[in-house]
């Protein structure tokens, strides 16, 4: 038992130790800690794939955190990042409240922080990501053209109470009011999750049959839960799915004609952004911009191949 | 106008036209009942007579099919145990049930703690009423000292004095002299004297004839769920109150006949383990080998590592001249080894499970093949094991815990026997069972023995050991310290090997 | 005369709380709604609750052996990722994922018996471990993305139709059939129920305990794999964050169903009625487009009214 207590330790000393490293010319590299929403969310791992890569580009070293969707846990994270000295940090936020006291203690650690992806109460040192709303209500946009401005549609919610699931609710919310001839016949959520938007679509097909013209879920692996229920019951001609996040199947079935529309969120952009910002920051340079918005864009089979090799 | 008729004689209590069925069984058959405060009332009967379910009604913790109970005079029926204490009804469990981790005193004063302010417990005060509770009771147990490194009759004190200190008028005493030595039962009469003398009304349920004959003065004697009898204790003797138990007289219990004893089964030698070291001994064919010692000597300890239940750390075991290594109970079982554990609940029998289960689950071989199980063969087993060993149930498909405790017993030997072992260990075979029970398996242990088995039985009854056995070993610490031929032994003799 | 028609009632009652239960539920929903009794919709249930159904028949043995499971999610997903990663089209034969997902799942349960048995750690604290680590290897093993573009063959298991019967209910048939046999009338059945009743009475009759405990794990772990690919297949990807907290539904379907958590006491048919409850409730409540807020009190409320009707009988 001790041995190995002694062997941890020793290897904790050696971990840190190899933090302080230096570049050639003796100079020393610039250490980013990021502590992240949720690396079982593919955005989330498209992401720090995304800040990976430009880190190593710049010559940085970034250490990557797993908050696992915990505001608590993401504080603790950033006091580590804190007493840990790095020289700036990225927060993908957990929460828009819980997660704000984070951007406080850094703050007055005198240590630059940036908010990535979304946003918190408290206001960081800068910030690079997208808005929510606007997702639901490209999305939304792109439901009411193609059911000419009439038509009923059911929603699948995310994670209920989740900011990501607010938003996108009340971006799509915004644009029906602009057609009073789009109605909502249900909401309901499955959690983000294929198998039970699967069976949900299910249930509704079971309830609304021939009524449903339109589904409109919060993200792409519920949409692709919706579009296989519509497809095993043969309604998929007549019914038209879109979602949000541009995930490599959803790409493909865009492609493939099943799919009528996903919404791109720009993970490289917001990644590589946020390094850069966090770069400047280190360097005391100027911020033209200490808000980047990062827009989303609209994926339908026309423009679907330019997304598929990013 | 019979509601006016015990208010006649000073009646604390008065049981009329009580009964209570289970699923197939009347267990209790308009019972009647009077006990008089300040006087000690013994109810007897074997096991299954209804003597725990009429206990359990009275203090709450079942309710009656029919039938009232007067306290005092009034017409009550408790909803819980907690009502029953409050009315001044107390229990004194045949398996105590205190808090182990808990102090003397705090047992004593359960849910009745004096405070400084609510919440904050006046232990100087809690320990000092508790220690003087105990010193009146001639019990020498510090207040302060944890439940579990009690004696089961120091525990049984601490029981009496917590229903003490609940101003109990009535005291339940069930079995309380089944494991505490002859000194300790002296101690609890003389307080049981004591407690009738300031007017407490004691009920005594018993197995032991001479208790109950020395220390009740009236006996109710149950059978089959009814009332048999009732008589003032000066009224009977032994001899009687064994023909209204069992219904019939039994002229010897001991059936004990000699055989002549074959070649040896089991040898040990140099046996070690957990709780013994270096014992040494052979078991004949055809005898019964009987091993004798106080509580927590070790005989149940040499018997488990035999058995492959415990860890042996040396010796040899040889079964029938060859040397084998038993690991487990299934290695000793396929050698023709059965054990007939003292804890049928812990290690003899499922309670969850039904009465065919139990008795086949040793020997499924017998009612499948290719690892299914022949149904139809297994319930024509289980029912002919019934019969054989007159287990008392509705059927084969009950559920084991709804069998009286010679019942269960008759289960577990009929389980064992299914394998027909060569070599049988009984482990207290007839502890808590009621003499009916006792003789039919004192016959069975013959029989067994005529047909050239060996039989090894522990037994802490020295009447049992020195009736049934051809030999005996006596067992202390750990080690044997004395082997003597049945005709020869004593009860002087064997206490001396086992104490000295 | 009148008390023991009564009685007789009551023991009816408490033979089949949670069938009677089951069926005023069904009752309830065709009425609220005409969507629930038809033959499609009856289909649909079954299909849904298949691989909710596979897991809790396989945590059925291990808590009728006095255990518990909690890494049954977890093992969803690790089998899932697991088995999609060689489910590409035109790679292996369909025979190759099933058996390493069938194995990866066997692999987990007897680690959880072996430590369990051998280790003796208490099963709550062994397979709450191996949920963490199941579901971090499924998540190494994927890089954390879905595994996608699988075969038409795999995807077949989870969303095809034989003889006008969708694949996962007949697999979920085969098991229920499978582990009724198994439980009622083998003997490592009759062992599985004595070593959860009483294990020392168990081993006093010479039953192997560790044996039949690392049997009841394997099973359990076996069936998880199972699920996971029907799981994997059915929403034609291996999904490293599938599954979360399915063990929960799973363990309640198998209270539900009348079986003791302290072991030795329980059947595959009430498991079944188990799950199909929380399947009914799920599908009625969407099909009557009741909030996700309140869908969540519903459930409870149900979940353990059905324990509760069951107990007060069960006597």
């Amino acid at each position: 038992m001790l041995n190995r207590i002694i062997f941890l330790v020793c290897s904790l000393i050696l971990f840190t130790a190899c933090h302080q490293q230096t570049n050639s010319n003796g100079e020393k590299i610039p250490v980013i800690g990021a502590s992240m929403l949720s690396l079982q969310s593919e955005f989330v791992v498209n992401l720090k794939d995304a800040m990976g890569a430009h880190a190593k580009e710049k010559n940085v070293e970034l250490i990557v955190n797993d908050a696992q969707r915990t505001a608590e846990k993401q504080v603790q994270q950033v006091e580590t990042f804190i007493s840990q000295k790095v020289d700036a940090i990225i927060l993908n936020p957990c929460e828009v409240e819980a997660s704000s006291p984070a951007i406080a203690k850094a703050k007055a650690a005198g240590i630059p922080i940036i908010n990535v992806n979304s946003e918190t109460s408290a206001t960081p040192d800068g910030f690079v990501g997208s808005k929510d709303e606007q997702a639901g209500e490209i999305a939304m946009e792109q439901i009411a053209k193609l059911l000419g401005e009439k038509g009923n549609v059911v929603m699948i919610d995310g994670y209920m109470g989740q900011a990501a699931q607010i938003k996108r609710a009340i971006g799509a919310k915004n644009i029906l009011t602009k057609y009073p001839d789009i109605r909502i016949l249900a909401e309901q959520t499955a959690e983000w999750d294929r198998a039970k938007a699967m069976s949900l679509m299910e249930n509704w097909i079971q309830s609304y049959g021939n009524k449903i013209n339109a589904v409109f879920a919060h993200n792409d692996e519920m949409g692709m839960g919706a579009l296989q229920a519509l497809e095993q019951a043969k309604l998929k001609d007549k019914v038209i799915v879109v979602s949000i996040d541009a995930i490599a199947d959803a790409l493909q079935a865009v492609k493939d004609g099943r799919l009528d529309a996903t919404v791109f969120q720009d993970a490289k952009g917001q990644g590589t952004g946020a390094i850069d910002m966090a770069l400047q920051l280190i360097k005391k340079q100027p911020l033209e911009n200490n808000a980047i918005f990062i827009p989303f864009q609209l994926v339908t089979k026309e423009n679907v191949e330019g997304y598929m090799k990013k | 106008m019979t509601s006016f008729a015990f208010m006649n004689k000073n009646y604390l209590l008065r049981v009329q036209h009580l009964s209570k069925s289970f699923p197939g069984v009347k267990a209790l058959d308009d019972i009647h009942l009077d006990i008089e405060a300040g006087k000690v009332h013994a109810v007897m009967g074997e096991n299954g007579a209804g003597k725990s379910t009429l206990m359990k009604i009275l203090i709450g913790m079942m309710a009656p099919d029919s039938g009232s109970i007067f306290f005092k005079g009034e017409n009550t029926s408790f909803r819980s145990v907690h009502d029953a204490i409050k009315a001044g009804f107390s229990m004194i469990h045949q398996e105590l049930l205190p808090f182990p981790d808990l102090t003397v005193a705090e047992n004593i004063y359960m849910g009745r703690y004096p405070v400084i302010f609510p919440g904050w417990v006046n232990r100087r005060k809690l320990n000092a009423d508790a220690q003087q509770l105990i010193n009146r009771l001639g019990l020498s147990v510090k207040a302060n000292r944890k439940m579990k490194t009690l004696r089961i009759a120091e525990m049984q004190m601490v029981e009496i004095a917590k229903a003490i200190s609940n101003n109990a008028a009535l005291m339940i005493m069930d079995e309380p002299t089944s494991a505490i030595s002859q000194k300790e039962v002296d101690t609890l009469f003389a307080i049981i004297k004591n407690l009738t003398a300031s007017g407490v009304a004691v009920i005594y349920i018993s197995h032991k004839m001479d208790e109950v004959l020395q220390i009740a003065d009236t006996v109710t004697v149950l059978r089959d769920g009814k009332c048999i009898v009732t008589r003032a204790a000066s009224e009977l003797n032994k001899d009687s109150l064994i023909s209204m138990i069992v219904g019939r007289p039994i002229d010897i219990i001991f059936d004990k006949k000699h055989f002549e004893r074959g070649e040896i089964l089991l040898s040990v030698r140099d046996l070690s383990g957990n709780g013994f070291r270096e014992v040494s001994f052979d078991v004949y064919a055809g005898e019964i080998l009987g091993v004798a010692g106080l509580m927590g000597a070790g005989r149940t300890e040499i018997m488990r590592a035999l058995f492959g239940l415990d860890e042996i750390r040396s010796g040899t075991i040889y079964f029938k001249g060859n040397p084998v290594k038993i690991k487990s109970p299934d290695v000793a079982m396929a050698l023709g080894i059965g054990f007939i554990s003292e804890d049928r609940k812990e290690t003899g029998l499922v309670l969850t499970s039904t009465v065919k289960k139990n008795i086949t689950l040793g020997a499924l071989n017998l009612c499948s093949h290719n690892y299914i199980i022949d149904k139809k063969k297994e319930a024509i087993i289980a029912d002919e094991q019934i019969l054989r060993f007159k287990i008392k149930t509705t059927g084969r498909n009950q559920v084991i815990n709804f069998l009286s405790g010679g019942n269960q017993q008759k289960v577990v030997l009929a389980k064992v026997l299914l394998r027909d072992p060569q070599v049988i260990i009984f482990d207290e075979p007839t502890r808590g069972i009621d003499i009916g029970a006792k003789a039919e398996i004192y016959r069975m242990m013959t029989e067994l023995a005529a047909i050239g088995k060996a039989i090894i039985m522990i037994s802490s009854e020295l009447p049992e050991v020195l009736g049934m056995s051809d030999r005996i070993l006596v067992v202390r610490n750990g080690k044997i310290t004395g082997e003597m031929k049945g005709e020869e032994a004593t009860q002087e003799k064997i206490m001396h090997f086992a104490m000295v | 005369m009148i008390a023991g028609k009564l009685k007789q009632g009551s023991n009816i009652i408490s033979r089949y709380g949670i069938f009677i239960a089951f069926i005023v539920l069904c009752i309830l929903l065709s009425v609220a709604t005409p969507h629930f009794l038809t033959g499609q919709n009856l289909l649909i249930i079954l299909r849904q609750v298949s691989v909710n159904g596979i897991l809790a028949i396989g945590v059925t043995f291990v808590i009728i052996a006095g255990g518990i499971d909690l890494s049954l999610g977890s093992v969803v997903a690790l089998t899932g990722v697991v088995a999609a990663g060689y489910a590409h089209p035109n790679t292996y034969p369909l025979i190759v994922p099933l058996l390493i997902g069938l194995f990866t799942g066997v692999g987990v349960g007897l680690i959880n018996g072996l430590v369990i048995t051998l280790g003796k750690v208490a099963p709550f604290i062994v397979t709450l471990g191996m949920m963490t680590m199941a579901r971090g290897l499924a998540l190494v093993w994927s890089d954390g993305r879905p595994v996608s573009n699988l075969s038409p063959a795999f995807n077949f298991i989870g969303g095809g139709d034989w003889l006008y019967i969708p694949v996962p209910i007949l697999l979920f048939v085969l098991v229920v059939v499978v582990s009724y046999i198994l439980l009622n009338n083998t003997t490592i059945g009759r062992y599985i129920y004595a070593v959860g009743g009483n294990e020392q009475a168990a081993k006093a009759s010479g039953i192997r305990v560790n044996a039949v405990k690392l049997f009841a794990y394997i099973i359990c772990g076996g069936l998880a794999a199972l699920a996971g690919i029907v799981l994997a297949s059915r929403i034609t990807t291996g999904q490293p964050n599938a599954g979360i907290a399915y063990e929960l539904d799973a363990i309640a379907a198998v209270v539900i169903g009348g079986t003791s958590l302290m072991g030795g006491r329980g059947t595959v048919t009430g498991t079944v009625v188990g799950v199909l409850i929380i399947g009914i409730i799920n599908n009625g409540l969407d099909l009557l487009n009741v909030s996700s807020y309140y869908q969540q009190i519903i459930k409870g409320v149900i979940i353990i009214g059905a324990v509760l009707l069951d107990r007060r009988n069960a006597r």
